[in-house]
């Protein structure tokens, strides 16, 4: 993974400064809220509901041990004891005090961590398949890419204050693992004319209010023209954008309102006469960033491991884990297993400085010193031998880390909802988890198969509601909490947005409502069929009547 | 009856305006403010952005929050209804 | 770099709102050399877009940017395009100042002439051809009359003097004595690259060890190096080279995965002690190796002073000390040692081997 060099070090300490500086003035009255509100957001710091939270960078989701097992002291230091992993891949702190931030972005610093665009109208965080470097469908690894954008974006003097955040995501495959169509923009990696790195890239992405699929601007934008076509897309949108309604202000909008024909007419337009050669990267730059992305020193292992065909054979309960929570490797005897947050009666995606601890002892010994975050709020450990997974899982059985439930219906993906989010309608967690105390029969997820499950505390959609297969949205009836279900919907490379199936329902009712749905799938469905190709073949209604038909039998 | 709230500068805490205009964690120890007064109790709180961080009005009814964000106010007042800070919650 | 201009009055010339669209603003800036843009908003970002796009489309006039603007833009409008602010009243000059300076480099090319980052590093890298042997043989000579009888602490101080332009990191195998050299490492520079060699066949022990240790010193940079994944499987896939041929398998897991992971470093610093066998009995603190200089502060010290340093300073200990090994590698190579003999006689024992090499300059390649 990327090391921090002299610059890179400097930039951040000098960030953690300027930081320090404006806490001070605005202790001191010299910035007022307002003036001060957007400069802490760009350090990743919200008021919300109870308190601060902190939004730690995780760039492109990867993490060392030494980094994760800061992020638990962190977490016991300065905060409750816990962290939790989002849908950006970034890791969010609920109660650190203000005075306490210079410390703990200093603590940062130390293990080339930062909180620098996690929040603000400026670019975010760059995200990736999870799987990148170990998946065998990609064309290259796009982590060296995703730092070429990280750095790029870092403290950029024309793109800070954008009218809305920006947000971009990458993958190498056609498999999309990063929902790169859900993003302001999209890039996928694809051979270039003259077989060298290029980009397909989707343009108008973006969930809240006013959902849209991205579409696509460009083919294939040679390598190194990237930050080059990034600074005409961005600058358009800069210039053009909406500022007076904060719903409005996203680039969906612009693109969805000017058209795609136009609106790369526009982005053309800039992209002649700014200056490329200024924003071609250095080929000796990209080498020396790609260099730190080499696979690790793998053993030449066969494909199979006797020792994990006996492990499953002789435990039923590894078998599970293997089944759902290990991904195959495209180097032969390795494998990636996925570290589910989502235990039964748990918070999906919160984990505690213990578990933090032991997850960064656990990526040094069995997985080169590398662990992941991933967009469903699960952590990977990227690089395990087959060999070695009985063992693993072991020891994370032990920490409560072990639910073999990845990508099953009690893999929720939930914001945090009402419980800590100033924006929230209604509360998200206490749902998430009657849905899967409900649904916790692992005999049963498996009958059902793959099926995500998202969950929004309102209209923001930051649990990314409209594109699970089923959503669920949080809405405010009167001061009371109700919730609106979505079927139908798809984050990757078939993105789709789902369906409202009728009238929002209690807080009590959704849990039996969706298992009636899903009931209604098993009955329905061909050989094979997962729920999302069900829906696809036959549509929301079959849905519909499940979900509603607990009210035709009360009335 | 009108209480003013507002998160605490220094550690973003949920506080409310207490009769002498301190900074109080319970909402027990909150001034209780008839509507007519309340605007000029917002506007002093208002003017130390040193303590106070944006301040505004909150329905109340004897303790209870009524009003369009009564379960907002009350989680604020309260805590989370769930998850990990459950067992560390500060004593009020 | 040139600053922003900080000023006090109001300025003359055309005034345009940064709301006003691209086109007028292209218009505008044609038919003058000097043009303000005002914000009516700090927010709003599209001044640094429109003076972008006037420098690159070629407006040389004067451009200042004007309005409702916080300090910390001061960076912002510079690298944009601008020449100068006009503050409002009761701007503080001082805080405009320290911000536009806070940052003494950027990734990003802009408007501005500064080199980025990625011009800094590749000029760096430019700048710094690696030393001649010659030059390190004298330095080493001298640094040696310089700490001559001076204790450990002042040792590793000179290797680690920042005028000497040494790119430096140490080699550690986190083993029976490992904590006293990286815990003076550490109250040094705990950031000081740590190379820990990972060789495939260490005792589970030593892993543990290792993480507990660099967790208990701060030690920030801890590079595990593995042998190459190619040449591994053609030479040892069975993971048995040791039994028949074991230079040949610490040249394989040792010694070519040292050199690739210091290429770059000019000093190196190792924990080697002269009393721990006779072919070390002449250490000195620097000598020169393969044209990188070794920094050995330890060399002076026996295994009481080890032990006196360890208890000292409440360091852990490797839990196969205790077990009776003195001196600790592969498990593969390394027995406990029996009374009297000297700490490395375990390892190897029965071989005719007694250093694997990555401190005794390069080997011949073995014949395929």
């Amino acid at each position: 993974m990327y090391r921090y060099d002299e610059f890179d070090a400097a930039l951040v300490q000098e960030r953690v400064e300027e930081f320090r500086d404006q806490v001070e003035r605005r202790a001191s009255g010299a910035l007022t809220e307002d003036q001060f509100k957007p400069l802490r957001l760009m350090n990743g710091v919200y008021l919300q509901l109870h308190a601060y939270m902190l939004r730690v960078a995780v760039p492109y989701g990867v993490m060392n041990g030494a980094q994760m097992r800061r992020l638990g002291r962190i977490a016991r230091t300065y905060d409750k004891g816990y962290g939790h992993f989002t849908t950006r891949c970034n890791i969010q702190y609920n109660w650190p005090a203000l005075t306490d931030l210079p410390a703990i972005l200093s603590d940062l610093a130390e293990v080339e961590m930062h909180a620098i665009q996690t929040s603000g109208n400026c670019i975010r965080n760059t995200t990736t398949d999870v799987f990148a470097g170990a998946a065998d469908d990609e064309v290259e690894d796009p982590r060296p890419w995703c730092e070429v954008i990280r750095q790029w974006s870092t403290i950029h003097p024309e793109f800070s204050f954008l009218p809305r955040k920006f947000k971009i995501a990458v993958v190498a495959a056609e498999k999309d693992r990063a929902a790169i169509r859900t993003h302001d923009v999209g890039l996928q990696i694809v051979k270039g004319a003259d077989g060298g790195t290029a980009f397909r890239v989707f343009v108008g992405g973006g969930q809240g209010r006013l959902p849209h699929i991205g579409q696509e601007i460009a083919a294939a934008v040679p390598g190194h023209e990237l930050l080059a076509y990034l600074t005409a897309i961005i600058r358009a949108w800069n210039l053009l954008g909406r500022r007076d309604n904060i719903h409005k202000a996203r680039i969906k909008i612009l693109v969805a309102s000017m058209g795609i024909e136009a609106f790369r007419e526009e982005v053309d337009r800039h992209f002649a006469t700014l200056r490329q050669e200024d924003l071609r990267i250095p080929d000796d730059e990209l080498a020396r960033i790609q260099s730190y992305f080499a696979p690790p020193a793998f053993t030449n292992l066969p494909r199979q491991s006797a020792a994990f065909d006996r492990a499953v054979l002789a435990d039923p309960d590894f078998a599970r884990f293997s089944r759902n929570n290990v991904r195959r490797h495209k180097q032969a005897g390795y494998a990636s297993v996925i570290i589910s947050l989502k235990p039964v009666d748990g918070v999906p995606g919160d984990i505690t400085d213990a578990q933090m601890e032991l997850v960064a002892d656990l990526a040094e010994r069995y997985s080169f010193d590398e662990v992941r975050a991933a967009y469903e709020q699960n952590l990977v450990l990227p690089h395990v031998r087959l060999d070695d997974t009985p063992a693993l899982w072991r020891e994370l059985l032990a920490a409560g880390l072990a639910t073999p439930n990845a990508d099953l219906v009690t893999d929720i993906i939930a914001c945090p909802g009402l419980d800590y989010c100033s924006l929230a309608n209604a509360r998200s967690i206490p749902v998430a988890q009657a849905l899967s105390k409900r649904l916790a029969d692992l005999d049963y997820q498996e009958k059902v198969g793959p099926l995500r499950i998202n969950m929004s505390g309102c209209i923001n959609a930051c649990g990314h509601h409209h594109v699970g297969h089923i959503g669920v949205l949080g809405v405010d009836r009167k001061g009371e909490e109700y919730y609106q279900i979505t079927v139908g919907g798809s984050p990757d490379e078939q993105a789709a947005l789902g369906e409202i199936v009728g009238r929002s329902v209690p807080a009590d009712e959704v849990a039996p409502a969706i298992a009636r749905a899903l009931d209604r799938y098993l009955e329905i469905r061909t050989e094979g069929e997962r729920f999302i190709d069900t829906v696809r073949r036959l549509g929301a209604d079959p849905f519909r009547d499940a979900i509603y038909a607990g009210e035709a039998a009360d009335a | 009856m009108k209480v003013i709230t507002a998160n605490r500068l220094t550690d973003g805490r949920v506080i409310y305006v207490a009769a002498d205009g301190a900074a109080v964690d319970d909402l027990s120890q909150a001034a209780v403010l008839e509507v007519a007064e309340a605007e000029a109790a917002l506007a002093l709180a208002a003017a130390r952005p040193d303590v106070f961080v944006n301040p505004y009005l909150v329905e109340t009814d004897h303790g209870v929050f009524t009003g369009r964000d009564r379960l907002k106010e009350t989680i604020r007042s309260a805590g989370p209804t769930v998850g990990n800070s459950l067992n560390h919650r500060e004593p009020a | 770099m040139p600053e922003l201009q900080l000023l006090e009055s109001v300025q003359n010339g055309p005034r345009l709102n940064v709301t006003t669209l691209l086109d007028e603003v292209e218009a505008a800036a044609a038919g003058t050399d000097v043009l303000v843009l005002e914000f009516d908003a700090f927010r709003d970002g599209r001044g640094f877009s429109l003076a972008s796009v006037l420098r690159e489309r070629g407006y040389t006039g004067r451009l200042i940017a004007a309005g409702k603007l916080l300090p910390d833009q001061a960076r912002h409008l510079r690298r944009s395009g601008f020449d100068a602010v006009e503050l409002s009243p009761g701007a503080d000059l001082a805080t405009w100042r320290r911000m536009d300076e806070a940052f003494d480099a950027a990734y990003q090319p802009a408007i501005d002439p500064a080199p980025t980052i990625w011009r800094r590093r590749a000029a760096a890298r430019a700048a710094t051809p690696p030393k001649p042997e010659g030059d390190l043989h004298a330095l080493a000579e001298k640094l040696n009359a310089q700490v001559a009888g001076a204790d450990a602490g002042v040792i590793l101080k000179a290797a680690l003097e920042p005028a000497l332009g040494l790119r430096t990191a140490a080699i550690s195998s986190f083993g029976a004595e490992s904590a006293a050299l990286l815990h003076l490492i550490a109250e040094q520079d705990p950031a000081l690259p740590v190379v820990f060699l990972e060789t495939g066949q260490h005792f589970f022990q030593t892993l543990q060890y290792r993480s507990q240790l660099t967790a208990k010193l701060g030690l920030t940079d801890v590079r595990l190096v593995s042998p190459d994944a190619a040449e591994k499987a053609d030479l040892d896939a069975r993971d048995d080279l040791w039994k028949t041929d074991a230079d040949a398998c610490c040249d394989l897991r040792k010694t070519r995965p040292l050199a690739r992971a210091t290429t770059g470093f000019t000093a190196l610093i190792t924990g080697r002690k002269r009393y721990q066998n006779a072919d070390r009995a002449a250490l000195l603190p620097f000598e020169v190796l393969d044209g990188v200089l070794r920094v050995n502060p330890l060399a002076n010290w026996t295994s009481e002073t080890v032990e006196d340093h360890l208890v000292a300073h409440a360091l852990p200990r490797h839990p196969l000390v205790e077990q009776g090994y003195a001196s600790i590698g592969c498990h593969t190579c390394t027995r406990p040692v029996e009374t009297g003999e000297d700490a490395r006689a375990g390892r190897w024992s029965g071989m005719d081997k007694t250093e694997c090499g990555i401190h005794v300059g390069r080997r011949e390649p073995i014949a395929a």
